[in-house]
């Protein structure tokens, strides 16, 4: 029958096409359709003001071995190499945007996922902040900024100055953790003001570099 | 030889199946979310069991998780998109000339065994569309239209099902000539 | 790019225009296909009628291959659309009960709503059948379904991340399957139609 000829025809024509179009599918590469923050949104994120770890709160974390964070060092690879947090990883900020020969962001898995909680440092907050703006520029999820950098990590917690007697308990408080977080990160003990009982601070840096010799990034 | 020929006819399955594939494309487009109905059965279910025993309502887990955030549960996607089917199909009746006021049934059927079974079937999909999370549309179209997980398990399950009872059923919808 | 409202490109006010727009597409289209009446919807396990067959399957076709070009297009962002979240036990024990639905009452809800809206009574009862299942569902939740309500629960997982492949493949396998089905219901049409019976 002719009708049933056409019909048959027709059925051919479009199991072909879609038999084309599988096939086409098959082969396309993978799109990320990722769209990058508008500069009003990041001023807002940037406003807002929440990104930021004090040292006090990473020392903790550190402490209590908290497996939910990792921090990011942006430094060069020499600054590093010399010290770092207890497993941090370099990612110096020169090569935060490194793209490989895919085209994809090198560092993409370390700085945007929503497993960890990475924490930018560097000495200061200058450069951690710089790169927290790229990744939130990035659309990159949960990036936070150590504020004050390493300079303040050292200079509120190992070398934390013991609080006058009449001070309130809250800067007691908060003294005694410093105290405690300097020991754990080997540092010999505070130079207060005015306590009798002051230590001399020891060789702080090199106690912990040896503890951090593994770090090596990873996840 | 071609079946029975419908007095009004209906159109080609491969073009409605098109432009409903359109349609969902649409739907994706434009909220981010495909089909469904079954939904729009919960939230109404759980407006009515609210303003009646609100307090009951808000006891029970599971109409609390219906009534969502702030305003009524018949504010919802699909309660819209319901009524906006019913206007559709309605639509479409006209223009057909299928608009009739009786009982679809087999037969050999009584219309009273008929409405019995509907009533039945309806309160089996009710459960199971609330159970499996939704019907053929919501599940099983959609599902299988982004490629989850959930719409293939549902498709197979919802259609394995169907032929699995339809063996025992037989007699009721069909008869040798 | 799309979803317009999730990428905020339109404000959620219009979210349920579009609803009521594209549902209206929705029912137009079941209507025409003939989703309206029991004995059309049934034919599919019987062997007389393949239309649901048919046009589900254009439909998911259409939809799927139609998300991923224009995902690949730039046209929508096929990672912000909403994913069913697998919950194994409870698909596909809901999912045989609405297929028992389907058999005994001849409809699911959706097509019952056609049925209704074209005048059937037996499509009106249907669905007040629903409301009574979702009613009895609710009401026992607490002591009877609760622990299978959220059994399984795999989150919003698709099919081809649990296959580890990529969409595209996926697609092209399901292509074909669809493909094989398609060349099926008019094997099965053929063979049926040297049956008589009535319907």
């Amino acid at each position: 029958m002719d009708s049933r000829n056409t019909i048959k025809k027709r059925y051919y024509f479009i199991t072909g096409i879609l038999f084309l179009l599988g096939a086409i599918l098959l082969v396309l590469p993978h799109r990320d359709n990722k769209k990058e923050l508008s500069p009003e949104d990041l001023l807002l994120a940037i406003a807002t003001q929440d990104r930021f770890y004090s040292p006090e709160d990473i020392a903790k974390l550190i402490i209590s071995g908290d497996p939910s964070i990792q921090l990011v060092d942006v430094r060069s690879s020499e600054e590093f190499t010399a010290f770092s947090l207890p497993n941090a990883i370099n990612i110096p900020l020169a090569n935060l945007l490194d793209k490989d020969e895919n085209g994809e962001y090198v560092w993409e898995t370390f700085l945007n996922q929503d497993v960890k909680t990475n924490i930018i440092y560097s000495n200061g907050t200058v450069y951690a902040n710089q790169a927290w703006m790229l990744t939130k520029r990035l659309n990159f999820k949960n990036n936070y900024v150590m504020e004050g950098g390493l300079n303040a990590f050292f200079e509120n917690i190992m070398l934390a100055k013991k609080p006058l007697v009449s001070a309130p308990q809250k800067e007691i408080d908060l003294f005694n953790f410093r105290k405690a977080a300097a020991m754990y990160f080997g540092g010999g003990g505070s130079v207060s003001t005015v306590s009798s009982d002051s230590k001399p601070i020891e060789g702080t840096p090199v106690k912990t570099k040896k503890k951090e010799a593994k770090s090596g990034g990873g996840c | 030889m071609e079946k029975i020929q419908e007095p009004k006819k209906y159109m080609n399955p491969y073009l409605a199946g098109f432009l409903l594939g359109l349609t969902m494309i649409a739907a994706f487009y434009f909220s981010g979310r495909g089909l469904g109905a079954s939904g729009a059965i919960k939230s109404t279910v759980t407006a009515v069991v609210s303003a009646v025993a609100p307090a009951h309502a808000d006891k029970s887990e599971f109409y609390a998780s219906y009534k969502g955030e702030g305003s009524s549960p018949m504010n919802s996607w699909l309660v819209y998109e319901m009524l906006g089917f019913i206007f559709g199909a309605l639509i479409s009746g006209i223009i057909a000339g299928r608009i009739k006021k009786d009982i679809v049934k087999p037969p050999k059927i009584t219309s009273r065994t008929r409405l019995i079974m509907a009533g039945l079937g309806g309160v089996a999909a009710g459960i199971g569309a609330t159970l499996g999370r939704g019907c053929t549309s919501g599940a099983g179209l959609t599902g299988m239209s982004n490629l989850s997980l959930a719409g293939f398990i549902s498709f197979m399950a919802m259609f394995g099902g169907a032929f699995m009872f339809s063996f025992f059923l037989r007699k009721f919808w069909i008869n040798k000539a | 790019m799309g979803p317009l409202i999730q990428q905020g490109i339109l404000s959620p006010e219009w979210d349920m225009i579009f609803a009521f727009i594209i549902g209206i597409s929705f029912g137009f289209i079941l209507e025409q296909a003939g989703f309206s009446t029991a004995r059309k919807i049934v034919g599919v396990f019987y062997g007389y009628d393949m239309t649901v067959l048919r046009v589900f399957l254009t439909a998911v076709v259409t939809a799927s291959v139609g998300l991923l070009y224009f995902n690949y297009l730039g046209w929508i962002d096929i990672s912000l659309i909403y994913i069913n979240p697998t919950f194994i036990w409870s698909a596909i024990i809901g999912g045989v009960l609405v297929g028992l639905g389907m058999i005994v009452g001849g409809y699911c809800p959706g097509t019952s709503f056609a049925a209704a809206a074209i005048g059937k009574i037996d499509g009106m009862v249907f669905i007040g059948g629903l409301f009574i299942g979702v009613f009895f569902y609710g009401e026992t939740y607490d002591f009877l379904f609760k622990n299978l309500h959220d059994a399984g629960n795999l989150g919003p997982v698709t099919l081809y991340q649990i296959l580890g492949i990529s969409s595209g493949t996926l697609e092209f396998f399901f292509l074909i399957f669809a493909i094989f089905m398609f060349w099926m219901t008019i094997v099965i049409t053929k063979a049926f139609s040297n049956r008589q019976f009535k319907y």
